[in-house]
């Protein structure tokens, strides 16, 4: 075995004081963990930017960084977009439009015979370029028709010039030996070689018959000459891009040079101990201990005798004993493991950074819940992350002696270890000549370029297209693609809004009822679909918290749940109270399910115990067939028996919100219980402000709050709202509704100049997304007088769940494209209750747009679900644009977020998203895992992406250039995201309707592309029979198909007018 | 023959029959490389599994209404060496067999439908259901078999597709590398039962089990083996069984098989693959009875199994390895029941304990909505927390039984050092000396392919 201690060797560390080092140190595991996953327990599942940790930096700077950080790609992968390009997902014009746009002025600049650079790059998109190791490239020529036949992809005309000048020249130039020589320019002369290996090949292929070859003879002749040519070429060109990047850590070195990974020795065993130390109540039996954190914990457990027989955990008990008789806290024991495995100071950073995203999923949850402890039932002491990694640095010490011993034969001290593989296995190896030979080959098949016009190439010239061919390399290839891709989907949206905006439909003068909903993109069909069943009907969008941040509990709940966007902490807690007069029933029933829950507790332990187990399996098991084949084949009877079964114990219909303080409020740490009347008033007004309803009340005002549920989901909590923290915003619309419907709220907001009409009543009502109902609350409070109206609101409302349900379901491959409205609804009740169901709903998927203004500029607009809608009047607003500050500044963090986890998700699944979900196995109640020891796997599953266009969220916000510029310098948080193309920003002038497009810090006018927009008597004449993405499109009965907006025109005009 | 007969004939090919016609189309159209749309696969598997339950309940029916308790189909010899050797194929209905074969149709069938949704849009769809009809038909075929050729059959397909399975996920390294697993502990497990197979032919000239067994019905059936025949024969099934039921020492392929999609995992080793060793030691059960040692052994191996399962499922934090410890203590308490001599005991247990377990397993993800339901019922759940152990004394050795348990009891570590690394540094040695050997006769130094390093790849585009 190695030894594990280095003779104290001189390290250029040991000159600084331990203290200095130490605090180092530290700041090195803080820089490390920032990196880490910081998704939290996944029963409160908030989207965020994947990349969070990046976003001082512009964004494909970024991404390319990230990508090499965590081994992800940061795009999708080119066969894709190439697919896309075929498919016309983007557009050839767009491509060239997007490349000549990145390229700038180098654009033009010529490369040797390729023509400019523009035109070589746009070579190098347009067909597939491809690689492999020089040993299979040699095969691939040797064995396929490479050689042979030119690419397919190659034009027939491009093909016939390629084999006719090489004709030509082969009869002119190559034919008859030492006169040829003489004709060519002298420089070419120093390249004997190459003229020689083609008049070998031509001898080879039959030089006297070369008037009768055949085509075919032609052609393989051209290939093969090309092919030697291109060899020939780049022998010699020294290596022009830098190298990659070398291995990090120990175990990286190992593998490379031996093929045996250290890290499945430490993952499973670490896995398993954090797994026990994290969990939330998997286990019935705790880890002993746990109290004294993770790294005395683990010396404790493991350091006792009778361990592992392994042979690579042999030395750990030695080794923690050392620790302890040294009494090394766990930021000296780092210390120690790096100085043991010689790191030294100056490449700690990416050290400790690689070694602890080695296990990223555990280590960003333990990293949460150290942070975050109020939001898990059992927390861990803060400092937990540092005894993590000084845990993990001394397995990897053990496994990489083991490793190198049994693999390598190496006895020396690790700190050695990664300059002996260095010596033994070289300086890393440049591009070989085949693979740089088959770029320039396959280029110059597409460009048509002889060999004989690559065989005048000087060597100087052969450097810079290889080095322009290795600059655009296969990441900026997929950038300018994906730059491409995003164009178009941004051209569509603002061509649609340009065309429609300016033609302002004004609402009805005083709308029967009005509607506010959550701004999430999955309302934008409900609300799209409550304009066309009721066009009296007005709709705002709003965060869906409504502006009242507030811990929950229901009256069968046990918890206090925070009901407000991650970003804001909570000051208030609301319980909701059985009536008075229910009480004794709402008691009896508690009780009952307390009973039950008890009995239901003790037979879920029971069936894993010996005992009651075997009675159990052997008494009752077989009745569990019954619930196993209901529940399976038939899921909508069994859930509906279910329900049926549970409306006994569940709480009594009749409860109430208290909403309001009482006198005795005396624990203000954990918020006050409810809210003043001011309060309450300072929420209602700034909400109504917020989206713009501030006058024309009409005479019913519904607030939806949404939430969605699904059975057999660890993901159930991301389909929720988000700006409700990942819980359901039904309390939240309830709570408001109740705050407006108060009159003492009336009258003060009525003193600070909002007037409340006394005939207003608001309503609150929850809409579940998944099986598409919704429910009201509080109906006892409607008074008579609104009672009809009422009812009629939610007729339409049910009609609009039959649409929207049928709307959603033309996305579901199972469904088919043939069900009627109901048949539909039934069908998403079905998918909510079903076991087997892994896409329950798509959730956020396709979100793309996110769009801040008013409704009358998108209403009538079919937005096909694909954007986030918050209402927001600037026509309202100060100059100092403070109520859009507000909105932004809850918008943007939510938005963006769930964009960008989308993102990252889908162009990376398997390394930013979490996977298939089939295999997922849920950990420690925190998390889900592959099968039942892999890391805890973060980000969103395959098929909650499956169907999601990875493109960074357009935001469209109706305000001046000038004002969102100001915004942009004044807060840091959105300025960030904008500057550095986070998010892709563009405005709408609230007056002249011109589209301005942020692009380089600046605004510049939108050329609208498109003549008209489609148009559709209905969302379902425009949706039926499509399973794709569909364009933007007017839905209007019998209006003017939109035009081009002329601001010269009268028209035009009055709507500016009416709007000033 | 009587029609009562012929039908019971026509009933048992069918039951045997229609696994075998899914099993023949789904891989067939593999092979040929057409691939059968998602609902045409949902429903020939559908059919095959309804018209197998639908034959077995018939029969069970029949059987119930004429009387009889013991129903053969022979499909004749299939190899004979005159007073040497027969291959005969044989299937056998009786009180053991036929429920436990409307038991695989039940739970098979259930677990089919919900994959046919569960897996939607997956791209190894085909893949999962060609291996779901082997391993159906090998439940069927090891269930009724009469002969141990043809539970071998039976017995291989279960362990191939469940290896199979286990590494569905190929695009990663752990499915394939704990399927392999698995595949050597299943190896172990078949080289026993095959070793069993001979030692019978050894014994009694064939493999028909109604002869090892002697006359008789299930389970009145009285073998004529000595006491010591008995005990060879008992304990090669036991390794068998132990192995493919995960009893003590091999339990630790248990939690590695979680690696394939949740009905896979549900169905294969928490309810219907891991009973197939008790299943085995029922079939047999007779045998247990002339020998004491032998009954000792069994009951020991299932106690201690039990025990085992229970500590280790006890601190397992992921819901599937806990339900698969779970499963495991029951494995172990049947098998136990089994070597104290009971029959029906041990045969209601098994059913109730497999259907039990697939529903539990079917709703592992709602493990959280069930928590969160239960929490809001009875508030903050017992026992979930903190657990006050203090360093010394009988603490010491709680905190050493945690670490044991949490290390799966060291089995698989044992495994690996004491038997996996010997084998491999004996078969690393051949390779060597086969190399020198080889080089010495080429009279050339180590070969040129020892030196090129490996590339896993193709030529594609850089992505």
């Amino acid at each position: 075995m190695p030894r594990l201690h280095s003779t104290d060797s001189q390290t250029p560390d040991a000159a600084i004081p331990r203290g200095n080092l130490l605090r180092r140190l530290s700041e090195s595991i803080e820089h490390a963990a920032h990196l880490l996953p910081a998704q939290g327990p996944i029963t409160v599942f908030i989207h965020h930017n994947t990349l969070h940790a990046f976003e001082h930096r512009p964004f494909h700077e970024a991404v390319n960084q990230a990508a090499q950080i965590f081994g992800c790609h940061p795009y999708l992968p080119k066969a894709q977009y190439r697919e896309a390009l075929q498919s016309g997902r983007i557009r050839f014009d767009e491509l060239k439009q997007v490349l000549k746009r990145d390229l700038g002025q180098r654009a033009d600049e010529p490369i040797a015979c390729f023509g400019s650079r523009f035109d070589l790059y746009l070579a190098m998109l347009q067909d597939p370029l491809r690689s492999g190791p020089a040993e299979e490239l040699l095969w691939f020529v040797a064995e396929t028709d490479a050689l042979r036949r030119v690419r397919p992809e190659v034009s027939a005309a491009v093909r016939s010039r390629l084999i006719a000048e090489t004709r030509r020249w082969t009869m002119r130039d190559l034919r008859g030996g030492g006169e040829a020589e003489s004709r060519h320019p002298p420089e070419i002369r120093n390249s004997p070689g190459t003229l020689t290996s083609l008049r070998e090949l031509l001898s080879r292929f039959g030089e006297a018959t070369i008037e009768s070859w055949s085509d075919e003879t032609w052609e393989c002749f051209t290939l093969q000459a090309l092919w030697r040519v291109c060899c020939d070429g780049v022998r010699d060109l020294p290596s022009l891009s830098p190298p990659p990047a070398t291995a990090v850590r120990h175990r990286d070195w190992l593998l490379q040079a031996t093929g045996e990974d250290g890290d499945l020795l430490v993952n499973a065993l670490l896995i398993r101990f954090t797994a026990a130390f994290l969990d939330q109540g998997v286990a019935q039996a705790a880890m002993p201990l746990r109290k004294e954190g993770f790294y005395r914990a683990f010396s404790s457990i493991y350091g006792q005798p009778l361990g592992s027989p392994e042979r690579w955990l042999r030395g750990l008990p030695a080794e923690l004993r050392r620790i302890e008789a040294e009494r090394l806290s766990p930021l000296e024991s780092v210390l120690d493991s790096l100085e043991q495995l010689g790191v030294h100071a100056d490449e700690w950073d990416e050290f400790l950074s690689a070694t602890l995203l080695a296990l990223r999923g555990w280590g960003g949850m333990l990293r949460q819940i150290e942070t975050h402890s109020d939001r898990v039932v059992v927390p861990v002491p803060s400092g937990s992350l540092v005894e993590f990694l000084a845990i993990r640095l001394l397995l990897d010490r053990l496994a990489t002696a083991h490793v190198a011993h049994t693999a390598m034969r190496f006895e020396g001290c690790l700190g050695e270890l990664r300059d002996t593989i260095r010596r033994r296995s070289g300086c890393p190896r440049p591009p070989s000549v085949e693979e740089r030979a088959f770029l320039v080959f396959q280029l110059a098949q597409v460009l048509g370029l002889s060999p004989d016009a690559l065989h005048r190439l000087q060597p100087g010239e052969w450097a810079e297209v290889m080095r322009e061919i290795e600059t655009f390399g296969s990441l900026e290839r997929r950038r300018i693609f994906h730059l491409a891709y995003e164009q178009r989907l941004a051209t569509a949206a603002l061509d649609a809004i340009s065309i429609y905006s300016p033609q302002h439909k004004s609402p009805a003068p005083l709308p029967a009822f009005q509607v506010v909903c959550c701004l999430d993109e999955r309302e934008e069909s409900f609300r799209r679909h409550l304009e066309e069943v009721s066009p009296q009907v007005e709709t705002f969008g709003a965060a869906g918290f409504f502006g009242l941040a507030m811990y929950y509990r229901g009256a069968n709940e046990a918890h206090f749940r925070p009901l407000c966007p991650i970003t804001v902490r909570p000051r208030h807690r609301v319980v909701e109270d059985v009536t008075p007069g229910d009480e004794v029933d709402g008691e009896l029933r508690a009780k009952t399910r307390r009973l039950l829950g008890m009995a239901t507790h003790r037979l879920h332990r029971g069936s894993r115990s010996v005992g009651s187990g075997t009675l159990l399996a052997g008494g009752v098991g077989v009745l569990a067939t019954f619930p196993l084949v209901a529940r399976i084949l038939f899921p909508r009877l069994a859930a509906r028996i279910r329900k049926t079964l549970g409306r006994v114990v569940q709480p009594p219909r009749n409860t109430r919100l208290r909403l309001e303080r009482r006198a005795d409020d005396s624990a203000p740490e954990n918020g006050h219980a409810g809210f003043t009347v001011e309060e309450m008033t300072d929420a209602a007004e700034r909400l109504l402000h917020d989206i713009g309803l501030t006058a024309d009340f009409a005479r019913l005002l519904l607030l939806v709050g949404h939430g969605s549920n699904s059975l057999n989901n660890p993901y159930n909590s991301a389909y929720n709202c988000g700006a409700c923290g990942g819980s359901a915003g039904g309390p939240n619309a309830r709570a408001m509704a109740a705050v407006l419907n108060d009159p003492r709220v009336r009258a003060a907001l009525n003193a600070r100049g909002l007037e409340l009409p006394q005939r207003t009543v608001a309503v609150g009502a929850y809409h579940n997304t998944c099986n598409e109902t919704v429910t009201f609350f509080d109906l006892d409070e409607i008074p008579s007088s609104h009672r009809a109206e009422f009812e009629q609101a939610q007729r339409a409302i049910e009609a609009v769940c039959d649409r929207n349900a049928h709307e959603r379901c033309r996305r579901f491959m199972s469904a088919p494209l043939t069900l009627t409205f109901a048949e539909a609804r039934e069908h998403v009740e079905e998918r909510a209750e079903d076991l087997a169901q892994t896409r329950p709903e798509l959730g956020h998927a396709t979100n793309a747009l996110t769009i801040i203004g008013r409704r009358e500029r998108t209403r009538g607009l079919f937005l096909d679900r694909r954007a986030f809608l918050a209402s927001y009047d600037p026509t309202r607003d100060d100059a100092e644009c403070t109520v859009l500050v507000r909105v932004l500044q809850a918008v943007f963090p939510v938005c963006a977020g769930i964009n960008l986890e989308y993102y990252f998700s889908k162009v990376d699944n398997f390394g930013f998203g979490s996977g298939s979900k089939l295999p997922h196995n849920l950990a420690a109640m925190l998390g889900v895992m592959d099968g039942a020891a892999s890391d805890l796997r973060t980000g969103l599953p395959w098929q909650m992406v499956e169907i999601h266009e990875p493109v960074r969220s357009l935001f469209i916000i109706e305000t001046r250039p000038e004002d969102m510029l100001t915004i942009i310098d004044r807060c840091e948080g959105i300025g960030r995201m904008c500057r550095n193309g986070w998010v892709q920003l563009a405005v709408l002038h609230p007056e002249t309707q011109r589209v301005s497009v942020f692009r380089g810090g600046v605004f510049e006018p939108y050329e609208v592309q498109a003549e008209t927009l489609p148009r559709a008597t209905s969302s379902v004449d425009w949706y039926r029979g499509c399973r794709d993405h569909l364009e933007f499109c007017q839905v209007a009965n019998g209006a003017e198909p939109a035009r081009r907006f002329e601001p010269s025109s009268p028209r035009s005009q009055t709507v500016g007018a009416a709007d000033a | 023959m009587s029609n009562v007969g012929q039908m019971l004939f026509l009933l048992g090919l069918l039951v045997v029959g229609s696994p075998l016609l899914m099993t023949c189309v789904s891989g067939i159209s593999s092979l040929v490389g057409y691939r059968l749309s998602e609902e045409t696969t949902t429903r020939l598997g559908f059919w095959a599994v309804v018209c197998g339950l639908l034959a077995s309940v018939a029969i069970l029916l029949i059987m119930l209404v004429g009387g009889s308790r013991h129903v053969a189909i022979e499909l004749g010899h299939w190899a004979e060496i005159p007073h040497l050797y027969h291959f005969s194929v044989k299937f056998v209905f009786d009180r053991l067999s036929v429920p436990f074969v409307i038991l695989s149709f039940v739970l098979s069938g259930t677990i089919g439908a919900f994959a046919s949704r569960y897996m939607h849009r997956e791209p190894g769809f085909n893949r999962f259901f060609s291996l779901y009809s082997i391993f159906v038909l090998g439940m069927v075929v090891a269930a009724l078999a009469g002969t141990i050729e043809t539970l071998f059959a039976g017995w291989e397909l279960v362990g191939l597709s469940s290896a199979l399975l286990v590494s569905f996920y190929q695009e990663r390294s752990a499915p394939p590398r704990n399927g392999l697993w698995i595949w050597t502990v299943y190896r172990v497990s078949d080289a026993a039962l095959l070793l069993a197979a001979v030692v019978m032919h050894h014994l009694i000239g064939e493999g028909d089990l109604g002869l090892l067994l002697g006359s008789g019905v299930w389970p009145e059936e009285y073998p004529k083996l000595a006491s010591d025949e008995a005990l060879l024969v008992g304990l090669l099934l036991l390794v068998a069984a132990a192995g493919k039921s995960g009893l003590v020492p091999f339990s630790g392929w248990l939690p590695r098989a979680m690696e394939g999609p949740t009905p896979s995992s549900a169905v294969f080793y928490g309810a219907l693959s891991v009973h197939l060793g008790a299943f085995l030691l029922l079939r047999v059960s007779p045998l247990l009875e002339l020998s004491t040692s032998l009954s000792a052994a069994v009951v020991i191996l299932g106690l201690v199994t039990a025990i085992f399962a229970h500590f280790v499922g006890s601190v397992q934090t992921d819901i599937k390895s806990a339900l698969s410890f779970a499963s495991l203590t029951q494995v172990g308490v049947i098998v136990a029941e089994i070597g104290l001599g009971f029959h029906y005991l041990p045969l209601i247990h098994l059913l109730g304990h497999a259907c039990l377990r697939t529903l539990q397993f079917v709703r592992a993800p709602s493990l959280l909505q069930d928590y969160g339901t239960l929490e809001n019922a009875i508030g903050k759940l017992p026992d979930v927390g903190e657990r006050h152990v203090r360093p010394t004394g009988m603490g010491r050795f709680r905190i050493w039984l945690y670490r044991w348990s949490l290390e799966r009891g060291l089995l698989d570590s044992l495994l690996r050092e004491y038997v996996a690394s010997p084998f491999v540094r004996v078969l690393r040695a051949c390779d060597r000396m086969e190399r020198r050997w080889t080089d010495l006769l080429s009279g050339r130094g180590p070969q040129e392919r020892d030196r090129v390093q490996p590339h896993f790849g193709e030529i594609e585009e850089l992505t």
